[in-house]
This record gives C-alpha cells, sequence and structure tokens, in this order.
C-alpha cells in the first residue's frame, strides 16, 4: 500500500497485529509483557484485561474528542483509562470471583500500560469511534498474540508445559531452565523474537 | 465561552462524570465483594477443617474454632504469614484437637502471595499443601532433617510455609483443648 492512499479500514484492525505490533515494533507496553508473561496463561490474563479497557477507552475516547482541547488532552485521557480499569476491578471482584482471583494481580497494571494511553494519543484522538474500535481490536489482537506467544516460549523453557500441559519429558521437568522465568529470560526471549520478526520483514523486502 | 474557561470546566466535567460513575459501582458492588470475601474465608476454612460446620471467629482473621452440627469443638484453624521470598506467605492451617494438621491452604497470588511465578508460587500447588497433613510442630524440610520435600528453587518459600506452621501450632497450643 503505498502511503498516498488513504488507508483503508481493514488496515486498522490489522496494523496493530504485526506491521505495528505495539510491543514488538513500537517497542512499548514492554513493562506489564515483562512481568506478567511467566506462563502462557498469565500472559493470556493480561492480555484480556487490558485488551476490554483498550477497545473501551479508544471509543469513549474518539466520541469526547471534539470536546477536549490538545493542551488538557493528557490528563483527560488518564482520567478516562482509569475509571475504566477500577471499574472493572469492582465488576470483576463482585461478579466475577473466579475470574478475579486469575486476573486481579493485572488489573492495576493496566493504567500504566502505556500502550493504552499510547493508542488513544496517536489514533483514537484524530479517528472516528467505529475506526477507533477498530484499532483497539487490532491493538489488543497484537497484545495477545504476542502476550502468548512470550508467555508459552517461557513456560515451555522454564516449566516443561504450555497452558500447564506437559509437553517435556521428565528428565527434563527435573531440571529445566529457570534461568526463562525471571526478567533476564523475559529480555532474551523479546529479543529474539524482535529479531526473527525483523528478518522475516526484511527478507519479505 | 473561551478556551480558558472551557479547558477549566472540561476538566472538571470529566472528573465529576468519572467520580459519580466510580461511586455508583462502588456503592453497587461493595456489599458483593463484602458478601464473596467472607464466602471465600468460609470456603477455605472448610477445606482445611472438613469435619467442622461452623466457624466461630475467636481472634479476627488470624484463629477460628471449628465447631460441628452438635456446637462440640473438633478443631481449629489458625492464619499465619511468616517471611518467605517477596513478602510474608499467607497460610490457613486446619488443626485436630491433638495438635495434627488436618488441611493446609497457600493462599493464592490474589489474596496477597507475592512469591516469584514458576518458583515461590508453586507453593500453591495441592501435591505440596498435601504433605502436611498429619504433622505437628516438629514437621521440616528435608534439608534440614525433617521429610517434606521442598519447591525445587524456591527453599525459602518452602520454609515459610512449614516455619508459618509450626510457629502456628506453638503459638495456638493454648486454643487446643476442647
Amino acid at each position: 500500500m503505498s502511503p498516498q492512499q488513504k488507508p483503508s479500514r481493514w488496515s486498522y484492525l490489522t496494523n496493530g497485529i504485526i506491521r505495528e505490533n505495539p510491543v514488538l515494533i513500537l517497542m512499548i507496553g514492554l513493562c506489564p509483557t515483562l512481568a506478567t508473561t511467566t506462563s502462557a496463561r498469565d500472559g493470556l490474563g493480561m492480555a484480556a484485561a487490558a485488551s476490554f479497557v483498550l477497545i473501551l477507552s479508544n471509543v469513549v475516547i474518539s466520541l469526547v474528542r471534539k470536546f477536549v482541547q490538545p493542551s488538557i488532552r493528557i490528563p483527560i485521557f488518564i482520567i478516562i483509562i482509569s475509571t475504566f480499569v477500577t471499574l472493572i476491578d469492582y465488576v470483576l471482584q463482585a461478579y466475577q470471583p473466579s475470574l478475579y482471583k486469575v486476573l486481579g494481580v493485572f488489573v492495576p497494571l493496566i493504567v500504566v500500560n502505556c500502550i493504552i494511553l499510547g493508542r488513544a494519543e496517536a489514533f483514537a484522538y484524530g479517528h472516528g469511534i467505529f475506526d477507533s474500535f477498530l484499532d483497539g481490536l487490532g491493538n489488543s489482537l497484537g497484545f495477545t498474540v504476542l502476550l502468548v506467544t512470550l508467555g508459552s516460549i517461557r513456560e515451555f523453557f522454564a516449566a516443561g508445559t504450555i497452558f500447564g500441559a506437559t509437553l517435556t519429558p521428565a528428565w527434563y521437568r527435573a531440571a529445566p531452565m529457570l534461568f526463562f522465568i525471571f526478567p533476564p529470560g523475559a529480555f532474551l526471549t523479546i529479543a529474539i523474537l524482535k529479531a526473527l520478526v525483523i528478518k522475516f520483514k526484511l527478507g519479505k523486502g | 465561552m473561551n478556551s480558558k474557561t472551557w479547558m477549566v470546566v472540561s476538566l472538571i466535567i470529566t472528573c465529576a462524570v468519572a467520580a459519580f460513575a466510580l461511586a455508583e459501582i462502588y456503592a453497587v458492588t461493595k456489599p458483593k465483594i463484602v458478601q464473596q470475601q467472607v464466602d471465600a474465608t468460609n470456603s477455605a476454612l472448610g477445606q482445611v477443617l472438613p469435619s467442622a460446620k461452623t466457624f466461630n471467629n475467636v481472634i479476627p482473621d488470624s484463629l477460628w474454632y471449628g465447631l460441628d452440627s452438635a456446637g462440640t469443638k473438633v478443631g481449629i484453624v489458625f492464619r499465619s504469614g511468616e517471611r518467605g521470598y517477596g513478602g510474608p506467605v499467607p497460610v490457613l492451617v486446619g488443626l485436630d484437637l491433638t495438635g495434627h494438621v488436618v488441611g493446609l491452604r497457600v493462599a493464592s497470588a490474589a489474596e496477597g502471595l507475592k512469591e516469584t511465578p514458576g518458583l515461590g508460587l508453586k507453593s500453591l500447588e495441592p501435591w505440596f499443601g498435601r504433605q502436611f497433613v498429619g504433622a505437628d510442630s516438629t514437621v521440616n524440610l528435608k534439608k534440614y532433617g525433617g521429610q517434606l520435600d521442598a519447591i525445587s528453587g524456591a527453599t525459602i518459600t518452602s520454609n515459610a510455609v512449614t516455619k508459618g506452621v509450626t510457629e502456628g501450632i506453638r503459638k495456638y497450643a493454648s486454643h487446643l483443648t476442647p
């Protein structure tokens, strides 16, 4: 697609998945990514909670964007995002305690996830509601795919399982590469993933 | 309205709407959240001391007497939190009246356990808690001459749970009389 062409709706949705993947390409939201991907299930939990907030905040910010002056847009974005995060925290605790047990530790982390503020600033503030919804959905998918991939790789090497399913022989699980569960393991894994994506993209020309 | 006034007004409106929404949701969900926590505590108490039908909270949030359907004391449940790798490790322990462990439950990460995922957090796995069934205040890890398997790579967490059990049994021994 040439840059002059008006970007299509389809590209709003797909941009966030690979071409402008928030974590791998734009390198934002690294903090929750590295912290919560110690297992595939935890990665999925974080991604699910963040996706919900990302899509909602994108839609609401796009809805109110005409009333928000540029000089105070950031405080207003923050208020909207943190309101949604707190709402979700209460609602999950009250109505879905079993889900809250899994996601609870990640919910407060969403406020500081810069993908959400980043999409509000870079996209939702200048686009319509439906486009912002698609952008939020696309970025959520990109974030989810990456977190589950990273979580699976780390869980596979550090515990010998993926989503708790045993995939390695007993001798491996007796002395696995625990290194991958620690922060350096996260940095190394994401660096390898990024290198692979760059090679893949360059290879395609 | 000039732009400076609108700037202030729009920020006030945003804050007011957000505060109103939060207050409403809080009012609606608070009783449910409290109820969920009570239910969670009761079900946890029932898990560690199944022979009891009702629980009498003697020391708030730390000690319960377990009573059977006739109102006779069948055991006690205590909560302890010895220092682990990332803070106190909250454990709920059920004892029969002879001072032996009937059941043990380590609180989940959502309930305040801050151990390393993949290492100390494995203290939540059922096999680890089951090892304590039947133990008394002399229980210890194999590493220190006892009979318990520690979680590989997480001796500090394993030791915190063990100490939580033994210290608790000593501390609350006087409550074991019927």
